[in-house]
C-alpha cells in the first residue's frame, strides 16, 4: 500500500512540474515581448503589414492607393496592406473597440478627432513625416480642424463634409437667396417649402456662428467647452431662429428625410450637405443649384450665417507598431495626386489647395457652395457635451418655445450643459 | 451506516470539509494541511518572493494539487486521485500565472499610464509596460473566480476523502474509477447534462454580470478609456448620484422620470398584449366566427415578419412626414385637429410628442405583440375542459361569469410564470421603444444633458449612454445592476407567492 501510496506521490510531483515546465517558458516569453515592440532594423527589407480602414464606397480606389504605395516603396520594405470596410462615420465607435487591436490607418470624419485624441487612439504627426508640408498643401480650415492642442493629429483627405443651401433655380432668383426673409417669401408664393434640421446641433450651430455676433464654443484642454451664448445676442439668434421655424415655409424635419422630401417636391430648397448631391441633381436636373447660407435677421440687421466646416482625415493609430510606414502610407493616400484622383472617382472635394481650384472642382455646384461659405465657417472644435444639449434648444427653438421659457435662461441652462465639466 | 447518512445531508462542501478535518484520518488532515500551505503560500507569496519568478506559484499549485489527489489516492481511488492531482495542479498555475498580474493591481486598476518613444528616422519604437484599467478589471476578476472554484473542488475533496472513510467503515465498496464514470451516466446523470449549460451560464451571463457590478463602481467613463488612460473606483458616488436628489443631480432627476415610465410600460404593454391575445383567441375559437383559419393565419404572419422589420416600417409610418400623417392631412382630419385648437403644428406628432408617443408606442407593441399571445391562447383554451365550461353554462352562469370564474383562473395558472417573464421582458423591451424613438429629440434640458429622453426605458438609457461621446460605461453600469435588482426582485416575489397561492392546486 506505500509503495503504491509513493509513487502516485513521486508521478503527482512529475506531473505537475511538467505541467508547470511547460507554461514557465511560455508566460515568461509573452511578458518579455509584449511591452516591447520594435520594428525591424532596416538593414534588410523588412516585412511590413498595415491594416487601413476606408469606407465601403472606398475599397476599390483604396486599394488602387495602396497598390501604388506598394510598388512606391518596394526598394524600402515588403509591404503589405490590408483594408477594412469600415465607413468615415462609425470609424471611431469602431476603433475605440479595442485601439490596441484597431486598424493603423483609418479615415474617420473630423467631428470624431476629439474624442479620438482624447482616447489617445491618435499619433501626432511629427515634424518628421513631413507636419509642415501637410499644413501647407491643404486649406487652413482643414488643418485647423486636424489640430488638437496646438498638435496635428490627422491628414485631410476631403473638405466636402460641410453644410449649405440647396436651392431649385425655378423657384428663387439670384437675389432671393441672399436671406431667409426672400427666401422663404419666394417659396411661399411657390406653395413649396425651405427646410433644415433644428434637431440636429450640427446645423442649429449655424445660425449662432453668424458673422460678427461674438458668439463661440470651443473645447478646452480637458475635453469640455467654453461657451458665451447665453447673451443678447445668443438671445437674439434664438429670436431669429423662432422666426424662421414660425414661417408657413419653413419645414424642420430630419436629416433622412431631405432626399425623398426634394424627390417628391415638398421642397424647393434646404440645408443639407454634399452627400445629398447627387439625389438633388437627379430629382432638380436643370434647376439644381447650390449657394452659401443665407443672412438672418439680428435686431433688424442682416447677419450672414455661419457653419461648421466639415472634413474627412486619415489618422493613424497610436497604437499601431508600425508608425513610420503608417505615417508615410496616411501621407500618401491625401496627397495632392491621390485626392485628384478620389475628385475624379468619387467626387469628394479634395482639401488640397491645387486640387481644389481646378477647372473640374469649379465646376460642381455644391463644391462651389461650400467654397463660397468657407470664409464664414469654424472647424467644428468642441466636446461631447456640445450636442444633446444644443440639440435639444434647437427641438424647442423650432417648436417655438412651447413652454415659454425665457430664451436667457433657456440659454443659460443650455450653456451650463454644455460646459458641464467631464467627469 | 447512520453516521454516513448524517455526513451526506448536512450542509455545504465547505462544511463537510471542515468536519473531515476534524474527524477524519491522519491522512485527510495531512492533505488538509498541504491544501493550506499550498493556499497561503498563493495569497502571501506574491509579497515574500515577488512576481519576478513564478517558481513559488507551481510549488503552491503542486502543494494543493497533490492534497487533492491524495485524498482519493489513500482510499485507493488512485487514477481519480491522480486525475485531480495533475487537474487541479494545472488549474491553478495556469490561472494564478495569468492573473497574478492583473489580481496584485485590482486594489488600484493600474497606475502605470502608456508612454511610447519613438525615433522616426529609423522608425525604432519603444513602449512601457503599461497598465490597461479594464483588463485589469476583467482578467484579475476571473482569476479571482477561478481560484474560487479550484478550492469548492479542493473542500469537495476533502470532504469526499472523510465519506469514503465512513463508507469502508460500514462496509460499503468504494468505486473505481469505472464505476465513477459509469455513475455519471447512471445515477449522477444530472451532473453530466447540467455540466453544459452550467458553465455556459457561469461564463456567458455569470461571468459579464459581475464584471459588470464591479464597473459601476469605478470611473469608467469617456475621460478614463483604458488603455490610454486609468480608471479606478470610486466607491458608492455613482449610486448616490442616481439614487440621490433629482434637484442636485440630472442622473436622478432623469432616473425617476425613467423609471416610473420603465415600470407603467412594464405592465400596461404586457397586460394589454396578455388581454388582447386571449379575447383574439376565444373570438377566433367562437363557433360563430367564420373562416377562423384564415383569420388565425394573418395573424401567425403577423407574427411570422421578424418584430424590428415591422416596427421600423411603422416608425416610418407615423413620422411627422410619414404616411399617416399624409393621408390624414389629406383627409382634413388634421386641419379639423388644427381648428379645433387640440394641435399646434400641421402634423399630428405621433412620435415627436412625448405623452402622445408614449400612447402610440403601447399601441403599436399591442399590434405587434398580441399575434404572439394569441397563438399561445389558443392552445392553452382548447384545454379548459369542456364539460366544466358546460355544465356551468346548464346551471346558467352567463358568459361573462364563466370567462372570470372558469377561462380566467385556469389560463392564469398555465401562464402565470409566463405573464411574470414578459413583464421583466418588457421592462428590457429595447427593440420596441428604441426603434421607435431613435429621432426623437428630447425637449427637456435636465434629460439632454444626460443622454436620455422621456421614452427611454431603462435599458435604452443605458445604451444611450454607452454610444457616441457620451461613453459614461461607469453610469451605464449603475443603470443595468439596479435594473437588475428590480427585475430579480420583482421575479423573486411573484413566483414565490404563485407558488405559495398553489394556484396550479386549485385547476386539479
Amino acid at each position: 500500500m506505500k509503495k503504491i501510496l509513493a509513487m502516485v506521490l513521486a508521478l503527482t510531483m512529475v506531473l505537475s512540474l511538467a505541467a508547470c515546465g511547460g507554461s514557465t517558458t511560455e508566460t515568461q516569453s509573452t511578458t518579455e515581448a509584449a511591452p516591447v515592440q520594435t520594428t525591424a532594423a532596416p538593414a534588410e527589407i523588412p516585412e511590413v503589414t498595415l491594416t487601413m480602414w476606408g469606407s465601403e464606397e472606398d475599397q476599390v480606389l483604396l486599394r488602387t492607393m495602396a497598390d501604388a504605395f506598394i510598388a512606391d516603396n518596394a526598394g524600402e520594405a515588403k509591404i503589405t496592406i490590408e483594408l477594412g470596410a469600415v465607413s468615415e462615420a462609425d470609424a471611431k465607435d469602431q476603433v475605440l473597440n479595442d485601439i490596441e487591436q484597431g486598424p493603423d490607418v483609418f479615415a474617420f470624419a473630423h467631428d470624431q478627432i476629439a474624442s479620438l485624441v482624447n482616447a489617445g487612439a491618435l499619433m501626432a504627426i511629427p515634424e518628421e513625416m513631413g507636419k509642415s508640408d501637410i499644413i501647407a498643401r491643404n486649406v487652413d480650415s482643414s488643418v485647423e480642424a486636424a489640430t488638437v492642442s496646438g498638435e496635428l493629429y490627422a491628414f485631410p483627405m476631403t473638405a466636402d463634409n460641410g453644410y449649405f443651401m440647396y436651392y431649385d433655380k425655378s423657384v428663387f432668383t439670384e437675389e432671393d437667396l441672399a436671406s431667409w426673409d426672400t427666401m422663404l417669401a419666394a417659396a411661399e408664393k411657390a406653395g413649396r417649402k425651405i427646410t433644415m434640421d433644428l434637431g440636429n446641433a450640427w446645423y442649429t450651430y449655424g445660425f449662432f456662428a453668424s458673422e460678427g455676433l461674438g458668439l463661440t464654443v470651443t473645447m478646452n484642454e480637458d475635453g469640455s467647452n467654453s461657451c458665451n451664448w447665453a447673451c443678447d445676442n445668443g438671445v437674439a439668434v434664438c429670436e431669429a431662429i423662432m422666426n424662421i421655424a414660425k414661417h408657413p415655409a419653413f419645414l424642420n424635419t430630419s436629416d433622412t428625410n431631405f432626399a425623398g422630401l426634394v424627390q417628391d417636391g415638398t421642397i424647393c430648397a434646404g440645408i443639407n450637405g454634399a452627400w445629398n448631391s447627387a439625389a438633388v441633381s437627379e430629382a432638380w436636373g436643370e434647376n439644381y443649384g447650390a449657394c452659401k447660407l443665407p443672412t438672418i435677421t439680428i435686431n433688424g440687421e442682416q447677419v450672414q450665417m455661419g457653419a461648421f466646416s466639415g472634413y474627412k482625415m486619415v489618422g493613424v493609430n497610436a497604437y499601431s507598431d508600425q508608425l513610420v510606414w503608417s505615417m508615410k502610407l496616411a501621407n500618401y493616400i491625401t496627397n495632392e495626386e491621390n485626392q485628384a484622383l478620389r475628385f475624379q472617382e468619387r467626387k469628394l472635394g479634395p482639401s488640397n489647395i491645387v486640387v481644389g481650384e481646378s477647372e473640374e472642382v469649379k465646376a460642381d455646384p455644391a463644391l462651389t457652395a461650400l467654397a463660397a461659405q468657407m470664409p464664414y465657417c469654424t472647424a467644428q472644435n468642441v466636446g461631447g457635451n456640445f450636442w444633446s444639449p444644443v440639440q435639444t434648444l434647437g427641438g424647442i427653438l423650432a417648436e417655438g418655445n412651447p413652454d415659454g421659457i425665457d430664451l436667457l435662461e433657456l440659454l443659460t441652462d443650455c450653456v451650463e450643459g454644455v460646459e458641464a465639466p467631464i467627469a | 451506516m447512520e453516521e454516513l447518512m448524517l455526513f451526506d445531508n448536512q450542509g455545504n462542501l465547505i462544511s463537510k470539509a471542515g468536519k473531515a478535518v476534524v474527524k477524519g484520518d491522519l491522512g485527510t488532515r495531512l492533505c488538509a494541511l498541504m491544501m493550506l500551505a499550498g493556499a497561503v503560500l498563493l495569497i502571501g507569496g506574491a509579497s515574500w518572493f515577488g512576481t519576478q519568478s513564478l517558481t513559488w506559484v507551481y510549488f503552491a499549485a503542486g502543494l494543493i494539487g497533490l492534497g487533492t489527489g491524495l485524498c482519493y489516492a489513500c482510499r485507493k481511488q488512485y487514477t481519480k486521485g491522480l486525475i485531480f492531482a495533475a487537474a487541479i495542479t494545472f488549474a491553478i498555475s495556469l490561472a494564478y500565472t495569468a492573473s497574478i498580474d492583473y489580481i496584485l493591481k485590482l486594489d488600484t486598476l493600474g497606475t502605470v499610464e502608456r508612454k511610447m518613444e519613438i525615433d522616426w528616422t529609423t522608425g525604432q519604437q519603444v513602449e512601457n509596460d503599461y497598465d490597461h484599467s479594464f483588463k485589469i478589471l476583467l482578467y484579475g476578476i476571473i482569476g479571482v473566480a477561478a481560484m474560487i472554484l479550484t478550492s469548492l473542488f479542493c473542500f469537495n475533496a476533502l470532504g469526499t476523502s472523510y465519506r469514503l472513510i465512513l463508507q469502508r467503515r460500514c462496509g460499503k465498496p468504494v468505486n473505481n474509477i469505472m464505476q465513477d464514470l459509469r455513475s455519471l451516466l447512471d445515477e449522477k446523470f444530472h451532473l453530466t447534462l447540467l455540466s453544459l449549460p452550467g458553465l455556459g451560464v457561469l461564463i456567458f451571463t455569470v461571468m459579464p454580470m459581475v464584471v459588470l457590478i464591479f464597473v459601476a463602481f469605478t470611473n469608467y467613463d469617456s475621460k478614463h478609456l483604458p488603455p490610454s488612460k486609468l480608471f479606478t473606483w470610486v466607491g458608492m458616488e455613482n449610486l448616490f448620484d442616481l439614487l440621490g436628489s433629482a434637484q442636485n443631480s440630472d442622473f436622478a432627476y432623469a432616473f425617476q422620470k425613467i423609471l416610473s415610465w420603465t415600470i407603467i410600460w412594464a405592465f400596461v404593454a404586457t397586460f394589454t398584449c396578455y388581454f388582447g391575445g386571449i379575447l383574439l383567441a376565444m373570438l377566433l375559437n367562437s363557433k360563430s366566427t367564420i373562416f377562423p383559419k384564415f383569420w388565425r393565419t394573418c395573424f401567425v404572419i403577423c407574427m411570422a415578419v421578424p418584430q424590428f422589420v415591422s416596427l421600423m416600417l411603422i416608425a416610418r409610418f407615423f413620422g411627422d412626414m410619414g404616411i399617416a400623417n399624409t393621408m390624414l392631412s389629406n383627409l382634413g382630419v388634421t386641419g379639423l385637429l388644427q381648428n379645433l385648437g387640440i394641435i399646434s403644428k400641421d402634423y399630428i406628432p405621433f412620435l415627436s410628442d412625448p405623452t402622445v408617443a408614449k400612447v402610440m408606442i403601447l399601441i403599436i407593441n399591442f399590434w405587434v405583440g398580441v399575434p404572439y399571445q394569441m397563438l399561445i391562447a389558443t392552445g392553452v383554451l382548447m384545454n379548459i375542459p369542456q364539460d366544466i365550461l358546460e355544465s356551468a353554462k346548464i346551471d346558467g352562469a352567463s358568459g361573462w361569469v364563466r370567462f372570470w370564474k372558469i377561462t380566467m383562473p385556469y389560463y392564469w395558472s398555465v401562464t402565470g410564470p409566463s405573464v411574470i417573464t414578459s413583464i421583466v421582458g418588457n421592462i428590457n423591451n429595447f427593440n420596441v421603444i428604441y426603434l421607435l424613438t431613435s429621432t426623437y429629440t428630447t425637449l427637456d434640458m435636465s434629460l439632454a444633458k444626460v443622454n436620455a429622453k422621456e421614452m427611454d426605458l431603462l435599458i435604452t438609457w443605458l445604451f444611450s449612454l454607452t454610444q457616441g461621446d457620451a461613453a459614461n460605461y461607469a453610469m451605464a453600469s449603475v443603470i443595468g445592476l439596479v435594473s437588475f435588482v428590480i427585475c430579480a426582485a420583482f421575479t423573486l416575489v411573484s413566483l414565490f407567492r404563485m407558488q405559495r397561492g398553489g394556484r396550479e392546486k386549485a385547476f386539479g
